[in-house]
This record gives C-alpha cells, sequence and structure tokens, in this order.
C-alpha cells in the first residue's frame, strides 16, 4: 500500500479513453463527489491486454505492464483502474514481480534501457473494489438521499465480468468467484434491483482474443447473454469492464445484425457502467454521467438506445 | 591402526564392548544400491566390532539365528543391525537378543534402509557412505548403552469405547462378551451414529435399520456394557492399563430411570425446530427422540430451543422432567480405550459451484438417505424439497469434496461414494420405474467383495446411466428444477440437462471436533495430513495408535465402508482384549530421572512436561518423576538449568558419541590408546 | 476415400511436458481426465474445442497438432476451469504458455498481427485512429487526446524501445521488421 486512501493514479486503459470516453468521465465525477483524487498517469499505454498480448509473449507482457506500473510508483500512488482486462494484468504483472525475484531482475533489465526500475511499491485497485471496500455501501448509500426524489427502479442484468473476481486467490473477494454477489450489492444501492438470470456469472465472450480473431464465436457467447438477459426481464445491463461494455453495446447491433435468423427478436437493451448508474443515484445528471448522445458525432457510442433509462428520470425528475 | 576410544562401560570397569554388526540387504532394497560385503568389511574396521556378517534378510529365522547364536557363543556383547527403520523391526531384533540371552537395550539399530538406500538410489558411491555414517553411529552409540529393565504394570480389565455408532457398538460387543467390563460413550442422546440413519446397504440391499436396530438393543441390554449417552470424555489421565477418564454427563433435563417414552410431553411441547437426525428436512419438538428406533429409548429436552413454558413438566405421567438438571461429571478407570468416533459428512457448501444451500432442489446424500427410509421425513416417499414434487429425473454427482487437491475438499477418494450412489439410484429405481437417473463420475470405484457385480447387476437390470465425467456446474431454472453441466468425456462432448433433483455423493470427513479428540487422547502427533488419526503403522498396526493401550477403529481413521469399519472394530476389540487378557503389560523404560543431588527445585520442568509426569516433592524440595507416566520425551532433560535430569538410552552418554563420530574431527589429547 | 482417416497416436514426447514444467505446471502430468475444464468452457459449448483433451495432448506431446490448431485462440481467457480444476491445474495458464509456444513457431492469427502493429505504433491496442473518436472526447468535455502514450510521443519512444528489447517486433514481425518485409515483397 503506497498511498492515502483518497488518491489514486487513475490508469485508462485503451477502450475507455479511445473508445468510450464517457465511462472516464461518469468515474471522474462520481470519485470527486466522494472526495477521491484521480491524478493522471503520463504516457501510460494498453495495460498490456491479458488474453492477447500475453497470449503472444509473457516476457513483453511483463515488462510493459511494469513500465505502466512505474509511472504510478513515481507518483507513489496505488493504481485505479476501471476495466476487469487491465486489472487482470496489472494485478498479474505486480504480484508476479514483486514475488518472483529472477522475473524481476529481467524485467528491470528491460526497462534500464528507458531508464526506468519496477520497485513494487503500489497495490493495483479495480474501481469496483476502491467503491466496495473503501468508499463502501453505507456512505454511498447515505448519498442517494441527497440525490433522487424517488429510486431509480430499474431492473438490473449485472455482468461481473470475468477478471474482477477470477483467479479468485489475488483479489479482493474471499476467494468467491462462483456466486459473488459484492457487484449487485453495490448496484442496488441505486434503488434498482439487481436481477438472477442463466449464466449470470459467464464470460461476454470478448476477451482473450476470441473478439479480434474469431468475432463470430464471441459474438455468439453475447447473444446467449443477452437472451438469458432478456428472459429475466432486464432494463439495463450493468458493467464493470469497457471491453465487456463494448460487447454488449456495439456488440449488440452485431449480434442483431449476424444472428438474426437465431434470435426471436432484435436486442435493445441499454447498457450502463456502473458508476453511470450510481451517479444517477446520487442526483448528478444524465449529462454528466455521458448519457446524452451527441447529435453529430456518428458511429459512436453507445450504440444501444439511453432514452429508457432517460425516460425513468424524466419520470421521476 | 584404528585409534579406540575407552568407552565409559570399560572405564568403570565392567567388561569392554564386543559388538557384532549385521548389515541386511533386504533383498534389491539395500544390497541393489550399495555393496554390502564393502560396508561388512568397513564395520570391522570401527572401535569394539569384533565381527561383522550379511544376509539377504536379516528379520527373517535364519538372520535372527545369526544374532542369537553369536550372542550364545560369546563372540558379542552389544548387537548393531544395520537394515530398515527402527519403526519396522527394532522389536524383531531385540527379541532376538534377549532370546540369545542378552539385555535387549544392548541393540542398536542403523536405518540403511528409509534414510539412506530409498532416498539416495541413482547415487552408489554418495549411498554407501551415508550407509558408513549411520552404522559408524550406530556403533559407536551401542558402545554406551546400558541395560536396562523392563517395567510391568497391572492392566484394568475394562474398556471405554467412544462413539456409539457401528463400530463402537460392535466393538463394545465383542469385549463384553468376552466378560470385560465396557463404558460406551457417545455425544449424542442415542447411539447407532450415521449407520441408523441409512435407508440400505450395499451390496446386499438389506436394510440398514434391521440390521443395526438389533445390535442397539444388545447394547443396552448386555449387563457388562455402562451405556453413556448424550456424554462426551473431557480429560484423560495415566497410561496403559490404567487411564482414568473423566465424563461429562449433559443434562437430559428428563429423569431417564423414570421416563417410560411414552410421549405425551412431545404431542404437547410448542416448540418446533429441526430434527438433526433427519437433516434438517422434518421437524421435531424441543422435547424429543431422534428417531422412533433410538437406545435409550428416554426423552431429551434441547435447551437451546426450549421455551421452559412447563406444559411438559405438566402432562408428564411419572413426574419425570427436571428444568433444573445440571451436568453431572463421573471418573472411570479402564485398561484400554477404543477410539470410534467416525466421520463427518463433507459440506458441500464449500464446492460453490454446486450450488448446495443455494438451490433447493441441491440435497446431499445423507439426506436422500433419510428421503428414501421408510421413517425418514416423508416415510420413504421421496419428494424435492422446492416443491414437495416426487422426482422424475435425478442425478446424482460422484466425488463431491473427494479427489479435490485445491483446498475446497479432501485428496483422498472416500471409497463408499460410488456404491452407495449407486444403491440410493437402484433404490429409488425399484420404487419408481418409470424415473429417469443419471450418475456423473470420474471413475466408478467397486473395489469390495460384491461390489463390481453390484455396479454390473445394476446398470444392467435398472437402466441407470452411467456418464463419465465430473459436474462442472449445476444452475438453477424458474421451475425450481436444476441445469447439470458436464462433459462426457467418453463422447468428448459437453452436456447439458435439466432435471428434478440433483443428489451429490459427498465424501466422507474427520468430524469436526478430531483435533479436540486427539488432544484429549494425546493422539495428536498422529494426526496425518488427511486429518483422521494415524495407525500406529498402515499395513501391520491398522488398529493401533502410536500411545499405547489406545485403539482406534472405523472412520476416524480415514473413510472406510461398513465392512471394513466392523472388521476394524473387531480387531480393535481383539487387540483391546489381548492386552487385558494378559493382565499385564511392559513399560518401555526411557524415562528420565532426576538426579536428587542436583535438582535445585526450581519446578522449571513440571510445566515443560506435556505427559504431566513429573510432581514436585516438598519434603525433599526435588523433583521426581513417574517412570510409568513419562514417555522419555526428553524435554525436561533439555530444559533443566541444573543438567539434573538424565533420560535412560538417549542420554548425553549416548548422543554425544554419535555426534562425534558423525562429524569428523581431529583427534584430541583426552583420547587413550588402547591396544 | 474421404471416409477413411487413420488417427492413430503412432509419436508420443515429453517436449510439452517438459516446456511446460519449467514454467511450473506440474500439477498437469497429474491431470484425471475428469472433464470439469470442458464442462466449464463456455467457448467449448459452442465449439468444438475440448479443454480436457488439449490438457491430455499437452500430456502426451502432440506439439505440432495443438500448436498448429486454431481451437487454441478459442479460449477467451475466463478462468472458470482453472478455478474448478480439482488438481490445481492451472489450465488457462496452461492455454496461455501454449499460445506462446504457437506464436514462437509462426502460428498467429492475422487479426493479432494487426493489433501488434497497433500496439508498436501507438503503444494502445485500441489507438484513436479517426477523427471522431477525438471528437467524441472532446463532447465528453475531455481533451481530445488522452494522457497517456498518444499525448506524450517520447511514451510511444519508450514502448518502442521495450518491444525491441524483448524482441516482440520480431517475433510479430512489427516495426522495422514490418519494413524489411515491405522491402522484400516490393
Amino acid at each position: 500500500m503506497a498511498s492515502n486512501d483518497s488518491k489514486f493514479a487513475l490508469f485508462l486503459g485503451c477502450v475507455i479513453p479511445n473508445r468510450y470516453p464517457f465511462i472516464e468521465r461518469a468515474t471522474r465525477a462520481v470519485f470527486e463527489k466522494f472526495k477521491i483524487e484521480l491524478v493522471d498517469m503520463k504516457g501510460a499505454s494498453c495495460c498490456p491486454a491479458p488474453g492477447v498480448f500475453r497470449g503472444f509473449d509473457i516476457e513483453t507482457w511483463l515488462v510493459v505492464g511494469a513500465r505502466n506500473i512505474t509511472i504510478a510508483e513515481e507518483l507513489g500512488l496505488d493504481i485505479a483502474l476501471m476495466c476487469n482486462g487491465c486489472y487482470g494484468s496489472l494485478l498479474e504483472v505486480n504480484h508476479t514481480l514483486k514475488e518472483d525475484k529472477e522475473k524481476r531482475r529481467k524485467v528491470n533489465e528491460h526497462l534500464a534501457k528507458i531508464g526506468r526500475e519496477f520497485k513494487g511499491t503500489i497495490e493495483i485497485r479495480h474501481v469496483v473494489d476502491i467503491m466496495y471496500h473503501d468508499i463502501g455501501p453505507e456512505k454511498i448509500r447515505n448519498r442517494t438521499k441527497y440525490g433522487r426524489k424517488t429510486p431509480l427502479n430499474l431492473n438490473l442484468a449485472v455482468h461481473y465480468g470475468c477478471h474482477l473476481t477470477k483467479p479468485a486467490k489475488l483479489r479482493p473477494w474471499d476467494m468467491e468467484c462462483e456466486n459473488p454477489t459484492f457487484f449487485d450489492e453495490l448496484v442496488e444501492i441505486s434503488g434498482c434491483k439487481s436481477l438472477n438470470y442463466k449464466d449470470k456469472f459467464m464470460c461476454c465472450g470478448a476477451g482473450g482474443g476470441v473478439r479480434g480473431a474469431f468475432k463470430e464465436l464471441s459474438l455468439d457467447y453475447t447473444r446467449e447473454k443477452l437472451e438469458n438477459m432478456t428472459a429475466a426481464k432486464a432494463d439495463v445491463i450493468i458493467t464493470g469492464c469497457p471491453f465487456c461494455h463494448l460487447q454488449f453495446d456495439l456488440g449488440q447491433v452485431e449480434v442483431n445484425n449476424i444472428f438474426k435468423d437465431k434470435i426471436s427478436a432484435p436486442f435493445n437493451i441499454p447498457v450502463l457502467y456502473f458508476t453511470q448508474l450510481i451517479g444517477l443515484a446520487i442526483g448528478m445528471t444524465p449529462e454528466e454521467m455521458g448519457l446524452i448522445k451527441s447529435p453529430e458525432l456518428k458511429g459512436v457510442p453507445p450504440f444501444t438506445p439511453m432514452k429508457p433509462v432517460l425516460t425513468k428520470i424524466g419520470d421521476s425528475a | 591402526m584404528v585409534t579406540k576410544v575407552k568407552n565409559l562401560a570399560e572405564l568403570n570397569g565392567r567388561e569392554p564392548p564386543k559388538i557384532g554388526v549385521y548389515i541386511c540387504w533386504c533383498g534389491v532394497n539395500i544390497g541393489g544400491v550399495v555393496d554390502v560385503p564393502k560396508l561388512c568389511d568397513y564395520a570391522r574396521t570401527l572401535p569394539y566390532v569384533v565381527l561383522a556378517s550379511e544376509y539377504k534378510f536379516m528379520c527373517s529365522d535364519i538372520g535372527q539365528g545369526m544374532i542369537m547364536e553369536d550372542i550364545k557363543d560369546g563372540k558379542i556383547n552389544r548387537v548393531v543391525v544395520a537394515s530398515c527403520s527402527p519403526r519396522m523391526h527394532e522389536e524383531t531384533f531385540r527379541r532376538a537378543c534377549e532370546e540369545g540371552g542378552l539385555n535387549k537395550f544392548l541393540f542398536e539399530q542403523a536405518n540403511i534402509r528409509e534414510h539412506c538406500t530409498w532416498v539416495t538410489m541413482n547415487d552408489v558411491p554418495g549411498a554407501t557412505e551415508i550407509a558408513k555414517d549411520h552404522i559408524r553411529m550406530a556403533v559407536a552409540k551401542v558402545s554406551e548403552l546400558k541395560p536396562l529393565e523392563v517395567t510391568t504394570v497391572k492392566v484394568e480389565p475394562s474398556t471405554l469405547v467412544v462413539g456409539a455408532g457401528i463400530a463402537g457398538i460392535n466393538a463394545a460387543l465383542d469385549l463384553a462378551n468376552s466378560g470385560y467390563k465396557v463404558y460406551l460413550v457417545d455425544k449424542s442422546p442415542t447411539v447407532g451414529g450415521h449407520m441408523a440413519q441409512l435407508d440400505k446397504t450395499f451390496p446386499t440391499m438389506d436394510c440398514s435399520s434391521c440390521i443395526t436396530t438389533p445390535k442397539m438393543s444388545e447394547i443396552a441390554r448386555n449387563p457388562n456394557i455402562e451405556l453413556m449417552t448424550y456424554s462426551e470424555v473431557v480429560s484423560l489421565d495415566g497410561y496403559v492399563g490404567n487411564f482414568q477418564v473423566k465424563i461429562v454427563k449433559y443434562p437430559h433435563y428428563i429423569d431417564q430411570d423414570t421416563c417410560t417414552g411414552c410421549g405425551h410431553c412431545v404431542d404437547t411441547c410448542p416448540v418446533v425446530c429441526g430434527n438433526e437426525f433427519d437433516l434438517g428436512m422434518k421437524p421435531r419438538k424441543a422435547i424429543y427422540l431422534s428417531f422412533p428406533q433410538a437406545v435409550p429409548g428416554q426423552y431429551t429436552i434441547d435447551m437451546n430451543h426450549c421455551i421452559r413454558c412447563g406444559i411438559c413438566k405438566e402432562v408428564c405421567p411419572t413426574k419425570s422432567v427436571r428444568y433444573n438438571d445440571k451436568p453431572e461429571y463421573v471418573d472411570i478407570k479402564v485398561g484400554t480405550i477404543i477410539l470410534a468416533t467416525g466421520y463427518d459428512p463433507y459440506d458441500a457448501r464449500r464446492m460453490k459451484q454446486y450450488g448446495f444451500g443455494r438451490i433447493k432442489n441441491v440435497i446431499n446424500a445423507l439426506q436422500m438417505e433419510r428421503l428414501l427410509s421408510s421413517y425418514g421425513p416423508t416415510g420413504g416417499k421421496v419428494r424435492r424439497p422446492s416443491d414437495q414434487k416426487e422426482p422424475k429425473k435425478l442425478v446424482w454427482v460422484q466425488c463431491v469434496g473427494s479427489r479435490e487437491f485445491t483446498g475446497k475438499g479432501r485428496k483422498y477418494c472416500s471409497r463408499v461414494c460410488c456404491m452407495y450412489a449407486t444403491k440410493q439410484a437402484r433404490s429409488y429405481k425399484e420404487k419408481h420405474p418409470d424415473a429417469q437417473i443419471f450418475i456423473f463420475y470420474i471413475d466408478l470405484r467397486a473395489f469390495g467383495k460384491g461390489y463390481e457385480e453390484f455396479y454390473n447387476d445394476t446398470a444392467k437390470n435398472y437402466g441407470i446411466k452411467f456418464i463419465r465425467g465430473r459436474v462442472a456446474e449445476l444452475l438453477e431454472a424458474e421451475n425450481g428444477n436444476v441445469i447439470v453441466r458436464a462433459e462426457d468425456t467418453t463422447l468428448q462432448r459437453p452436456l447439458e440437462l435439466e432435471v428434478d433433483m440433483v443428489v451429490l455423493s459427498v465424501g466422507l470427513e474427520p468430524r469436526e471436533d478430531i483435533d479436540d479428540i486427539a488432544r484429549i487422547f494425546n493422539v495428536t502427533a498422529t494426526k496425518t495430513e488427511d486429518g483422521f488419526l494415524m495407525e500406529a503403522h498402515p499395513k501391520l498396526r491398522p488398529v493401533d495408535t502410536l500411545t499405547e493401550g489406545i485403539f482406534v477403529a472405523g472412520n476416524v481413521v480415514g473413510p472406510k465402508d461398513i465392512p471394513d469399519t466392523v472388521a476394524q472394530a473387531k480387531a480393535a476389540a481383539s487387540s483391546a482384549s489381548t492386552l487385558m487378557a494378559r493382565g499385564e503389560v511392559e513399560i518401555v523404560p526411557y524415562y528420565s530421572i532426576v538426579l536428587s543431588h542436583k535438582c535445585a527445585g526450581c519446578k522449571s520442568c513440571i510445566s515443560l512436561c506435556p505427559f504431566n509426569a513429573i510432581t514436585f516433592n516438598e519434603i525433599e524440595n526435588v523433583a521426581e518423576i513417574n517412570d510409568i507416566l513419562c514417555k522419555g520425551c526428553g524435554t525436561c532433560v533439555a530444559g533443566c538449568p541444573s543438567k539434573a535430569i538424565i533420560q535412560n538410552h538417549f542420554g548425553d552418554a549416548q548422543i554425544l558419541p554419535m555426534i562425534e563420530t558423525a562429524i569428523p574431527k581431529k583427534p584430541e589429547k583426552e583420547e587413550v590408546e588402547v591396544e | 476415400m474421404e471416409n477413411i482417416k487413420p488417427e492413430k497416436i503412432t509419436y508420443v514426447s515429453d517436449d510439452l511436458t517438459r516446456l511446460l514444467r519449467d514454467a511450473g505446471y506440474l500439477e498437469l502430468c497429474a491431470c484425471i481426465q475428469c472433464g470439469t475444464c470442458t464442462g466449464s468452457c463456455p467457448s467449448g459449448r459452442r465449439t468444438a474445442s475440448r479443454t480436457r483433451s488439449l490438457m491430455k495432448k499437452v500430456q502426451l506431446g502432440l506439439k505440432e497438432e495443438i500448436l498448429s490448431d486454431k481451437e487454441l485462440w478459442f479460449c477467451s481467457t475466463c478462468y472458470t476451469c482453472l478455478e474448478r480444476c480439482p488438481r490445481g491445474v492451472p489450465v488457462t495458464d496452461v492455454i496461455i504458455s501454449l499460445r506462446n509456444l504457437a506464436v514462437k513457431e509462426g502460428y498467429m492469427q492475422e487479426p493479432h498481427i494487426a493489433l501488434c502493429k497497433m500496439f508498436y505504433n501507438t503503444g494502445h491496442g485500441v489507438p484513436i485512429n479517426e477523427e471522431k473518436w477525438k471528437k467524441l472526447r472532446e463532447y465528453h468535455k475531455l481533451n481530445e487526446l488522452p494522457p497517456t502514450t498518444h499525448q506524450y510521443p517520447e511514451a510511444e519512444k519508450e514502448i518502442q524501445t521495450l518491444l525491441k528489447s524483448t524482441e516482440f517486433d520480431k517475433l510479430t514481425g512489427v516495426g522495422d521488421y514490418e519494413k524489411k518485409k515491405g522491402e522484400e515483397e516490393s
């Protein structure tokens, strides 16, 4: 543990800054409300992605991951990140290099060429973890009192994503990865109901380089999950990872397209990143939470309709 | 020319040592790795060694005969055998020494098998060097050993049997029928253990109650058996032949002598809670009898639930209700003890992917036994918990908590689950021929007498489908059905079945209180990796513990089926009666002795002794060691600040020469030249 | 003739077991082929990929067969099999290591090579490669470029130095090796 509890180095990754910037916007705004300062990690890169780059060359993955960590080490801050993939990579890299002296020596040989050194002084934290363990449900619940007059009252299909809970041994969820409930608890503070649906803890299909190389296979996972979410009558899909988010958002359009003969009706479920929902619950505006689409820009997210959510807001506003 | 050092015996004017060294080939175990004849040559060069011989199997009649001959011929007066571990054959060779006419404590065994050739088998020169070291050390020690006399103590002709399941019942009956007094103690209010909960038994399909309940009533009737249910052993003192046991009898709050078991109280008791015997699937009252055939047949009040409304007291025709009953402590003296405390079924909640406790229609196999039982919660009509519907399609999941190396379960195979699942499935099919049943297994283990035939018959005649694949996960469907996911590994295809109910074939675990049992009975050291108590030798002393006079039987040692459990119970009873029939037992004289002239009376040894063997003589102001209670652990010897305690057989006089000869060093001036 | 396909295993080696043992996968040698991994695999439910069979092939050292099969890339690294394996085989990690070996042997999916190029050139696997992404950021009141390698060209250079240092550029044919290949072809 390097830093004080109310300040973190914010690691952005790739998908959030370069495709889903409203996740960054909403998260920054919500964290500010809870007086947690997020400091930029200047010059950070791809984590690198645990499925693809780790799959190509573990050593490179360790070296580039270590470089990212050194940026936060220089700031003397623990890393906060918003992506399950980045979590999987940096958590694993950080742990490996803290434990394995030989690997650390090798990695530092490479890093020396750019004048850096992995020291092993910081921790890696997912924003779900920070929200649940540091801020805590109680504090968030208290804030909702000053937020909305009426509860949001949506039926949520929470998608945990894989690397938030697995492998279980390095993660802060008491080895629970078969049937965790912390994410449901967190989002239910908003006044919404978190649904049980079949294969709730199944993968979205995007990871491991599958989306990149075998899109149809990857989207077949998503189709199945969307069918189960629909069967449970979900109003909104909640994610804690931009890649899962992309898979459900852009993926929904793609599923409707390539599986049109296989599905009974096109899917049309709004997808929210969990901080967007928490933000709404504590009284922040849909605009601040990035729910309002740009009227000019075409071919940018969100691809799923925000209107059902906005209507709810309108109802209770 | 070898430098020889005069030893203490010689300095004290006794006969100088004449050591015979015997090196065993142990077939190829030792002989296949090291050059035994060369080791003999080496041994002959060691101080006081007068002869060195070798033989294929020293433990055989011929091998032992060689030692006896040499002693009788007066060639030797001390013996070293370099062979296996003393745990294996120390007694064998000591007996040979004794029969040859030598004090059996003038023997030392060098372990050149377990400590040498088995672990260094690929390094012949290295192994030979290690073997030499062991032999040299043994010779150094044996030169300094003193003859010791064994002590004998009387053995009380009575046995404490802890646990009144099928193991405890059988052991108790065998001993009682041989004429010994037996105290049979069980924690629960009734005898019978897990077997009383079972419906049928494999592979014979005979009713479990029909073979258990007669034994249970026999226990109650046998005049030699004092039955103490709802009781627990609190502490144990003493030693083999003379154990003092303190037992607490928990209050039943019902006078057990006057209660007639009429049941009026139960009808009127207003408190309803879950019945342990039916694993919570059936309610019981706060005043209860575990099950109709329970022995003893008197009632008990569960004070954790009783609201003291007083109704039972009013209605009891014999005025037997005693709300102010207190626990009663009883002291007994026994010669031997048999531990038969059994097992706990594996807690399936730990295998989270199976949703036990979360998915309503996922039950464990012991619950299934109760559902199948004619005196179970549903009178033998199996109903699924969510809606009391009769299940038409069922799955048994094998290896739940067994063969699991990740810490969520147990590494071992629980040995009974393959057969009990087959039995339960068959039982269900007998009553519901239309039902569809699947058993998912990793390996089907049918190793007992009649088991493979039982599987064959069941698969052939009952249409049960056996699928090779460990179930990956269970999901709950909207209608309460359970979705089973697995791979049929023989077809190499993933499989998804929706069924009405799933039975988890849970493995057997050490009892939750196994550590307390181990601590109270001082068998802590025998706890092995699997968590069960360890037998003294896995093959040759399967029902003994390392604490003499304490025996084990049944699942307290490890998972086993009923035939094996009963066999062990009878073996334990037989071992206990062997001790008692002889009437006295030899105590190994490894005890420590206080040199009273050196003892400063600081008492630090008293608190160090794990066996409560040291007392303080207030008059002489010195510590005294009870040579029978003392196990010779040496803690006090090491701890005594005045060096006033010495230990037989493992004293400085014996150990220091071993260390000195183990570590090569330059000759010192004090050494005395002989020859 | 297409019905006649002998699939006999005629050669078994310790190659893979040895390679993986060095990476700490001794558990795999004690795999009991229970099928929990396949049964847990969301990919196997919709493809012919069989995790258990893959583990068996590793035990038998059927290296060529494993590394050349594109099914090796069907795993979405959800880690369910790893969590459930009763023998503690780090299944997902074994697959990752096998992928490393496959890449070394030159088996790589085309889209993955494209990903490596982006990574080398920008420091991001998913970079800002169109104007609209900048505009979207500005619309959400963020700087048009994030404070990552995108904003800091020297950081981009650092990444390239590291990728050269670990020879990732050579392994995946990016950077100088992409140029070389381009020159050869032209």
